[in-house]
């Protein structure tokens, strides 16, 4: 006896064994239904009390028949054959072959049966018990009711033969049961010792105590086998002890475990029975009539013959250790050993099941096979599964497979192999889905897992299955990186990419012919992905929303203006909407920073990005990362084709010929700020070209990248530049509306006038501008910043003694001062480079257009063009003066111009001469204006006034001043050598003195003499002797009433040298009061006082009209009570017509 | 050759994964990862055992897997393993590489000259 029968357990020992076996040619799988439904019939009740287990095998070597005296269930009781026959003809050899059949088992068999299925005809008539005719294998209804008639027939020569031998037949010689290999050992032996008699009793009754079980009568079978137990000690029958102790383990689990100790492994349908029924099934008085042991008693007995649960371990503990002292009873001592087990395992004592499993493995049955050798292990593996044992459970089938591949193998099993191995995966704690991977560090027994993963890859290779292998290689990879040493990670590409050549690994499931089903493997480490961010559209092609459009943010937005509930959690931050949008048709930037974990370049290939929810066009890419790069930033694009909302799900690479398709939600640790973004139509796209040369400048407050591009240019100060823009369509709209704004960049510098200025509408009649076309634009870049010059660089100008600034003074010396060609050149080079400090000035051009479907949802777009403009000083204005003109209506500006320049620069204004300045070089241009009538300005608003501060006003109103005082003024210069020209503007230097100097005094004063008026330059004539009228008319132009004032006439002469003579009372009479009074003048009224002069002598006469007292209203300016003076010439001939 | 002398020893996490492990004969050192791991059904059994039985005891210790006269070894083992335990740097759960521990665990090993 070699072979184990690796699936017995204790309850076995009740079952008799029945052969079911073909004989002939039948089919298989027609063998098989049959089989199965045979087996069905695993326990027939005999009697209503009694009944019958059956054990059925298809194959059972007669070898171990031979041990059918030893335990009585391994003895072949029953056989069934199985034939079929086509012809009457047939027949008789079939019965010969069942005959034949029958001669294996003869010694043991009680009783057989042929089932013979295809026969039809008078031989079927013949009534045989033995014999059962079935016309096909479909027509057969009552095999079942055969089989249990045939059970039943077995039952009735069991119980005969259990009464033959429990019948004392004293006298008669109980015959020595024996083993197979102890025959040998009896041949000559005292057959009529007390010790040989002795172990023929204890061998025989061990041997009813079996059959009783078989028989259903368990009380019966404990009383018998604990008999033999003591007979058998006595006699040191070790082998037969052993027999004895397991016979009443097993009698005894058969009453403690009625549901058998098989568990789901054997699946024989155990009928429920109590333990009391297994009481209960002793016939009454069974024992009494055998006579052979009168002394036992029933009830007392059963609970002292069974075992408990704890000496069932024991026994079968002491059974092991006796069949261990003989060689050849290795099976029995195996089988124990897992029939304990699975006791063990009944009772969860684990420990101890695992030392008699321990002890299974250490028994030696001489020459296995390997198939035997692959069964043992396997079985070894489900023992130790059963008891808990996962580790071990692995550990023996992993070598179970490695014994199917064993090199001594002709053939070797692969796929059984793979199976196995797959099998082992639980036991070392590993999982196929990589997602259980993804969790956090992997902490697991990495050696043992890898190489088992190694294991599953050799195998799946050489089972032919390629993609099989790619798929463990890429598992092992991703989930081992960590503990892969470099050499190792190596050596796992290397094949990887071998594998791959042949058959590229992707994203599919692969389907085990058995049903497992291996995810894919996305090599979400390979390159590790740290964050993900999508980028927004650069600042030129961005959208923006209209503002103002109805339902805009309030179709998205909960109907509360405020609420303190967040209404997303932190989980749901990748969902979150970024707040920027994509325009369909333009191509759309991801970035990631990705990581290379492996000691050499990584290649990836066609790497793209995972959407949904538009249709997006991936752009992949194709990357090769360093060795241990460190965080690197990747650049994914694509473009959405349609507009809505898109969300950006993962990546997907090709590394080592493994395509991977990565999603965010399965990498924890991929930092993102959201992947949801809306895809807004499709909106036209502007390219600008401009005839300036770029410039790298960048407006301080601005990122580079937020103008698309940027011109600069050089000016002198005052200049004008023309600067011409191309527009073109380069996108795939047409462009519908065009908007162009200014804004300059904040500076310090004043700018007078208009920096930028344009006229749209040429450009504005080309729409809409289709693709492809374009429209050019001019715009004018004016730079008119502060000409004034700090003057205390130039005091040396001011030693002249004329300074008149801001002083009331109307000598006649003064009118006659002309313009002075001095020169005098600038001391210090330091304060020339004061001079020629180049000032910046920066603008932004703003293009707003819009155009196809974005424009219908109210977007538009926003191209910028920096304009970058240094400012050469040109000329400055130093000092600004006035002098009063021989006419109240007029006045002189004295502007001291400094040329900066290193060039010659001529200055001009209107209706004077050219003022040729040389480099450095400052002189003083003096400039006869008309007085200005600020009154009749534009007056701002009320609206206006209300809305802004006393302070802003008056610089209004400066600005208006000035601006009128400079279009009169109309200074130009020119650099004869650049060629280049400008306008001067004095806004910036005049001040509140010289623009009251300029002002029209609004208390218009007219002296009229002879009824001419009087004024200036002009000399009136008279005779002397003759009165001369004099008029003094007052005309109020100002808001508030003037007066009453009172004017005092005083006549004088100047001798031109200084002295004037005020003496003159014999010389000129006053014709009345040399005062006028004037009444109360109201706003816009005038009033006229009249007097006369007589003079008495020739001469040159001059008329001093000043204000008799000061005290009259001195609040108001005092340039506005100034008179002209008078100059009178007394002739005593009658004045020349024209002189 | 000193028979008492360990040929492998191993600390292994709560969770099932060796913090340390190292044998002597290194050119077979995956033998003693199976040994080393299918005997942890046997600790797993051992503890599930303690759990039971006695509740919420501070009692550790679980024996021997199989019984040895060298009691000693464990102690020294243990003391070493705690003092890595102790080291502020050292996180818990992390495999332990300690020079100490190393020191000890040679000097309870078999020496292969």
């Amino acid at each position: 006896m070699s072979v184990p029968d690796y699936m017995q357990c204790a309850e076995d020992h009740q079952t008799v064994l029945v052969v079911v076996q073909p004989v002939g040619i039948v089919p298989e799988d027609q063998f098989f239904k049959i089989y199965k439904r045979i087996a069905s019939v695993s326990q027939v009740n005999i009697r209503d009390s009694q009944r019958i287990l059956i054990r059925y095998r298809h194959h059972y070597l007669p070898e171990n028949n031979e041990w059918g005296d030893f335990q009585t269930h391994r003895k072949v009781v029953g056989l069934i054959s199985i034939t079929t026959c086509a012809t009457s003809k047939e027949w008789p050899q079939t019965a010969e072959r069942f005959h034949g059949q029958k001669e294996v088992y003869s010694s043991t068999l009680y009783d057989s049966r042929l089932l013979v299925f295809g026969l039809s005809g008078e031989i079927t008539e013949q009534q045989r018990t033995d014999v059962a005719f079935y016309p096909s294998f479909e027509e057969c209804s009552d095999v079942e009711k055969r089989v249990e008639d045939f059970v039943e027939s077995i039952y009735i020569v069991l119980e005969s033969k259990r009464l033959d031998r429990a019948t004392d037949k004293s006298g008669d010689k109980i015959p020595l049961l024996c083993v197979p290999f102890e025959k040998k050992d009896f041949v000559g032996l005292d057959t009529d010792s007390r010790h040989y008699k002795k172990r023929c009793q204890g061998r025989m009754r061990k041997h009813v105590g079996d059959l009783c079980l078989q028989a259903g009568m368990l009380q019966d079978a404990l009383v018998h086998y604990h008999m033999a137990v003591e007979l058998l000690r006595g006699v040191n029958d070790f082998l037969w002890l052993g027999a004895a102790l397991e016979g009443l383990c097993s009698a005894s689990v058969i009453f403690h475990y009625p549901g058998g100790t098989a568990g789901k492994m054997m699946g024989r349908k155990q009928s429920i029975s109590q333990p009391l029924d297994a009481g209960k099934r002793h016939r009454a008085g069974a024992l009494t009539t055998n006579g052979i042991s009168a002394d036992t008693s029933t009830e007392i007995g059963r609970a002292k013959n069974c075992l408990s649960p704890e000496d069932i371990i024991e026994k079968y503990k002491e059974a092991i250790s006796y069949y261990g002292k003989y060689k050849n009873a290795g099976v029995i001592e195996l089988e124990a050993c897992v029939k304990a087990v699975r006791v063990l395992a009944i009772q969860k004592r684990a420990r101890e099941a695992s030392d008699f499993l321990q002890n299974a493995v250490y028994i030696n049955l001489g020459q296995l096979s390997e198939e035997e050798k692959i069964q043992r292990y396997s079985i070894l593996s489900e023992l130790y599964e059963l008891i808990g044992f996962h580790r071990k459970s692995a550990f023996f089938k992993r070598v179970a497979a490695m014994q199917c591949v064993a090199p001594t193998i002709p053939e070797p099993g692969w796929r059984a192999c793979y199976k196995l191995l797959l099998e082992t995966l639980p036991g070392y704690s590993l999982s196929l889905d990589p997602k259980d991977f993804s969790k956090g560090t992997h902490r697991g027994w990495a050696a043992v897992q890898m190489r088992l993963l190694h294991e599953l890859v050799y195998a799946s290779r050489r089972m032919g299955n390629p993609a099989l292998s790619v798929r463990h290689l890429s598992f092992l990879l991703q989930t081992m990186l960590d503990f892969l040493s470099d050499q190792e990670k190596k050596e796992v590409t290397q094949s990887l990419e071998n594998y791959t050549s042949k058959c590229p690994g992707g994203m599919e499931i692969i389907t085990l012919p058995d049903g497992l089903k291996l995810p894919p493997v996305p090599f979400t480490k390979l390159p590790i992905v740290r964050s993900v961010k999508l980028l927004n559209l650069p600042v030129s092609l961005r959208p923006h929303k209209v503002k103002g459009l109805l339902g805009q943010n309030i179709s998205n937005a909960s109907p509360f203006i405020y609420s303190p509930i967040i209404m997303h959690n932190r989980g749901e931050e990748r969902c979150k909407k970024i707040d920027f949008q994509w325009v369909q048709g333009d191509v759309c930037e991801v970035q990631l920073m990705v990581y290379n974990p492996m000691p050499y370049e990584l290649r990836v290939e066609n790497m793209g990005l995972l959407t949904s929810g538009v249709e997006f066009e991936s752009l992949p890419a194709a990357l090769s990362l360093p060795a241990e790069s460190g965080l690197y930033p990747v650049t994914l694009v694509g473009v959405p084709r349609t507009a809505g909302n898109i969300t950006v799900n993962g990546y997907h690479t090709s590394v080592f010929g493994v395509t991977s398709d990565c999603l965010l939600d399965g990498l924890p640790s991929v930092k993102t700020s959201g992947c949801l973004v809306e895809v807004i139509p499709a909106l036209p796209r502007l390219q600008l070209q401009t005839s300036l040369p770029r410039s790298a400048y960048t407006p301080h407050p601005m990122s580079k990248e937020e103008l698309s591009s940027s011109v600069s240019v050089q000016l002198f100060n005052g200049e004008t530049q023309q600067l011409t823009i191309t527009l073109e369509n380069i996108g795939s709209e047409d462009i519908e509306t065009l908007e162009l704004t200014s804004k300059i960049v904040s500076t310090k510098e004043k700018v007078f006038g208009e920096f930028l200025s344009w006229e749209l509408d040429e450009a504005l009649s080309h729409l809409p501008l289709k693709p492809g076309q374009s429209v050019t634009l001019t715009v004018n870049i004016k730079v008119k910043l502060d000409f004034s010059g700090q003057e205390n660089l130039l005091q040396d100008l001011n030693d002249d003694g004329i300074s008149v600034t801001g002083l009331p003074i109307s000598s006649p010396l003064r009118q006659v001062l002309k313009p002075r060609a001095e020169t005098k050149p600038v001391g210090s080079e330091s304060s020339k480079a004061e001079y020629s400090h180049i000032k910046t000035l920066e603008a932004v051009l703003n293009f707003k257009y819009s155009g196809g479907a974005g424009k219908v949802e109210g977007y538009y777009r926003e191209l910028s063009l920096g304009v970058h403009v240094d400012v050469e000083p040109s000329v400055f204005f130093t000092r600004v003066s006035t002098l009063p003109a021989t006419s109240t209506r007029h006045c002189h500006l004295l502007l001291d111009i400094f040329n900066p320049t290193e060039h010659e620069l001529t200055v001009r204004a209107k209706n004077n001469q050219d003022l040729v300045l040389h480099a450095s070089e400052c002189q003083r241009m003096a400039i006869q204006v008309d007085k200005f009538d600020f009154e009749s300005l534009p007056q701002p608003d009320q609206e206006s006034i209300r809305f802004s501060n006393p302070k802003q006003l008056e610089e209004e109103r400066q600005h208006a001043q000035g601006c009128q005082i400079n279009s009169k003024l109309g200074i130009c210069w020119s650099i004869p050598s650049l060629r280049r020209c400008g306008e001067a503007s004095v806004e910036g230097v005049l001040n509140q003195l010289v623009l009251e100097h300029l002002q029209l005094a609004p208390l218009q004063w007219d002296v009229l003499v002879n009824k001419k008026p009087c004024d200036c330059d002009v000399i009136a004539d008279c005779k002397v002797g003759d009165a001369v009228s004099l008029e003094v008319k007052l005309t109020n132009r100002s808001k508030n009433s003037v007066g009453p004032l009172a004017l005092n006439v005083v006549p004088y002469q100047d001798y031109q040298n200084g002295v004037q003579n005020y003496d003159l009372e014999d010389g000129v009479t006053f014709i009345g009061s040399n005062t006028f009074y004037i009444d109360t003048v109201k706003p816009n009224e005038s009033t006229v006082c009249e007097g006369a002069l007589l003079f008495l002598y020739t001469g040159d006469f001059y008329l001093s009209i000043k204000f008799q007292d000061d005290s009259a209203g001195r609040e108001l300016p005092l340039a506005w009570f100034t008179l002209p003076s008078v100059h009178i010439r007394a002739l005593d001939t009658p004045p020349q017509a024209g002189a | 050759m000193n028979t008492n002398m360990a040929v492998c020893i191993a600390v292994i996490a709560k969770e099932n994964y060796p913090l340390y492990i190292r044998s002597v004969p290194t050119q077979n050192e995956l033998k003693f990862h199976y040994t080393v791991h299918t005997s942890l059904d046997v600790v797993e059994e051992k503890i599930s055992a303690v759990g039971k039985a006695l509740g919420d005891q501070r009692e550790l210790y679980l024996g021997l897997l199989y019984p040895t006269e060298d009691y000693k070894m464990f102690r020294k083992l243990h003391n070493s393993f705690t003092d890595v335990m102790c080291n502020p740097f050292h996180n818990p759960g992390d495999t332990i590489q300690s020079k100490a521990f190393d020191g000890i665990v040679s000097g309870m090993m078999v020496q292969t000259a």
